[in-house]
């Protein structure tokens, strides 16, 4: 009876396993086997130590992220991104990151749909993996999902279901100029408990850090497949590339982001990335006005008051090894990101890296916020991240 | 602040128009493979090293790769024949590659693209360094080393690894050393 039982699992074990086996077989290797590829799994995991002043804490943390690419055909390319990750609690969190098709439409015109991450500046869509980012942290303007930073960021990773179109201006293989536009469900008054998704405006008399983030009225930008108006969020950003040297950016993205459509969010925002054989610079900007209802006593009409906050970081990387050849894969790397109003804040990180391989890096970085009205924070990491 | 939201729309489509009547205008010219590579695969990451995908793998992954960083089709396609060449055909099978001809230095460079990541003579690109001196300063015996095995003396280094013969890497370094 027992070993039935256990037989009988084994069984299915086995068959759901060949099953398993057969499938992933016949998707690596197409029928006509030719050099054509159908379907590959990339992807990106980390592993990290972080001791932080603020939440009097240490921890490991781990998160693996794999990417799965199917090419159709010529044309289309479908990829998506799942994050899974283990939180606080010890449950396992599973996020979907991106999940789209692109339509290669010309020769230097893509169109994606789906959720897919915004063009918006450089970090989102192109620096965020753990094993691209020179440091453990995303750079305090952006939010970061998993570890909350003690800087206010400005704009989260962007990512939303839509539409976009890219294109491409070739000038010569080393002038371009990249356009992408895109339409998508864009962002919402964060929900609260009462319904009420006003949050009234005390920013002028506010001295409790904490309460900056009630005087400022909440947005939420993760994506859903809704959208709370009939308003869609709309943006884009032009680069121009003198390659292999320099891209430099600019972008732009607005939405209303309650249901009356009367008040707006808007980003903008201008990025440098510069390549060179043995250093990188990457900086942003970013300038945010979001519309605030201000509730006035009972004679005066609402007024919509808009808050302006901007920010920006700048990193350096020093590719040490690139110098001195008995170094290795060492780099070195200094990044400073500053916010201005409603939380000013500061943030200096320094950090070693020492890659073992072009995709593996094992980080050693250290950071200190400075906010001015509030606690700041110290931190020191070491992160081993790996791309496959 | 309405009226700022629909100048840019206005001013991003203007431009864009403008800006393709343009580019019809000019058919500039693809670059090689090698120089694709040096021009944008380091942009954002390391450059990975060809040999990391199998030839399969890499035309699932380039498409990807296409969106991230805005590359023309035809820039796609160039890249992976020169993976294609790179690989020598079937990579892991060591008779192929033995059977092919020893070629002089000059056609060596220009068939694993040396230049596109290669400053030589004064052309070419800036992603390694320039490689008239390299026998001269670093010796001949480095070289060889460097050839057969890229990251031998740098885990991160982009140099893809080339289906070179003994014999062809020979060639090379004498190349390399004439100067
Ligand atoms: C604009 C930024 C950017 C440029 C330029 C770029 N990449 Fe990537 N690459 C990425 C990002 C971001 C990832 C991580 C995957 C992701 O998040 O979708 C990645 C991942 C990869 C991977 C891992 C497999 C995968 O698909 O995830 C390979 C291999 C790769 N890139 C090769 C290249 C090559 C070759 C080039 C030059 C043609 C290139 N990259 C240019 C941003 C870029
Ligand atoms: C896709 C780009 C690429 C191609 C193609 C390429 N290389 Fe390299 N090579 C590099 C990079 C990047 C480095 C510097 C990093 C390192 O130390 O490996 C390098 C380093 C070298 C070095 C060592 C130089 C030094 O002073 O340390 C030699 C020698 C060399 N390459 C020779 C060649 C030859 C010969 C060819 C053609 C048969 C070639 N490379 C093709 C990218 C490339």
């Amino acid at each position: 009876m027992h070993t039935n039982i256990v037989k009988n699992h084994s069984i299915k074990l086995i068959s759901c396993m060949s099953a398993y086996l057969i499938s992933a077989a016949s998707l690596a290797q197409p029928y006509d086997a030719g050099e054509q590829g159908r379907f590959v799994i990339a992807g990106y995991g980390d592993v990290k130590y972080e001791e932080s002043d603020l939440l009097d804490s240490s921890a490991f943390s781990a998160r693996f992220v794999p990417i799965f690419l199917f090419s159709l055909n010529d044309k289309m390319h479908v990829e998506a991104e799942t994050e899974i990750s283990l939180n606080e609690a010890g449950e396992t969190e599973v996020e979907l990151e991106y999940a789209d098709i692109h339509y290669f439409l010309t020769d230097t015109t893509t169109v994606t749909v789906g959720k897919f991450l915004l063009p918006f500046g450089q970090f989102s869509a192109n620096f965020h993996p753990s094993w691209i980012n020179r440091t453990p942290w995303t750079p305090g303007i952006y939010g970061s999902h998993g570890s909350a930073q003690a800087m206010t960021p400005l704009l989260p990773i962007l990512s939303d279901v839509g539409i976009a179109v890219q294109q491409t201006f070739f000038f010569t293989s080393q002038q371009k100029i990249f356009l992408d536009l895109y339409v998508t469900n864009g962002a919402r008054a964060e929900a609260h408990n009462d319904g009420d998704e006003i949050i009234e405006d005390h920013a002028e008399d506010e001295e409790v850090v904490d309460e900056h983030t009630e005087a400022f009225p909440e947005v939420e930008f993760a994506a859903t497949s809704g959208d709370n108006n009939k308003n869609k969020a709309f943006g884009g950003r032009i680069a121009y590339a003198f390659l292999p040297a320099i891209e430099i950016g600019a972008s732009y993205y607005t939405a209303k982001y309650d249901e009356e459509e009367r008040l707006s969010i808007t980003a903008q925002g201008m990025d440098i990335n510069v390549i060179g054989s043995r250093y990188l610079i990457r900086g942003e900007y970013i300038l945010t006005e979001t519309d605030g209802l201000e509730e006035a006593d009972e004679h005066a009409e609402e007024t919509i008051n808009a808050f302006k906050r901007n920010g920006w970081y700048l990193q350096g990387v020093l590719q040490a090894g690139q110098i001195w050849p008995q170094l290795g894969g060492t780099e070195l790397v200094v990044e400073y990101a500053k916010t201005n109003k409603f939380a000013k804040a500061k943030r200096w990180v320094a950090g070693l890296n020492y890659w073992l391989d072009p995709r593996s890096v094992i980080k050693f970085s250290y950071e200190e916020t400075d906010i001015e009205e509030g606690d700041g924070d110290q931190r020191l990491a070491v992160q081993y991240s790996y791309g496959f | 602040m309405k009226k700022l939201h629909l100048l840019s729309v206005l001013l991003l489509t203007l431009g864009g128009g403008l800006i393709t009547l343009f580019t019809q205008a000019i058919a500039a010219e693809v670059g090689s493979g090698a120089e694709i590579i040096n021009n944008n695969c380091a942009r954002c990451h390391n450059s990975r090293p060809v040999q990391e995908f199998s030839t399969q793998e890499w035309s699932v992954i380039l498409p990807h790769m296409r969106e991230k960083a805005h590359l023309t089709g035809q820039e796609t396609e160039t890249v992976m024949d020169f993976f294609k060449t790179l690989s020598g055909g079937p990579v892991k099978n060591v008779a192929d590659v033995a059977t092919m001809p020893v070629m002089d230095g000059g056609a060596l460079m220009k068939k694993f693209g040396c230049q596109g990541c290669h400053s030589f003579n004064g052309k070419g690109g800036a992603l390694g360094p320039a490689l008239d001196n390299v026998v001269a300063q670093r010796g001949g015996e480095f070289v060889m080393k460097k050839l057969t095995d890229p990251q031998f003396n740098n885990p991160s280094s982009a140099m893809p690894k080339m289906p070179l013969t003994s014999a062809q890497i020979n060639v090379l370094v004498g190349f390399l050393g004439k100067k």
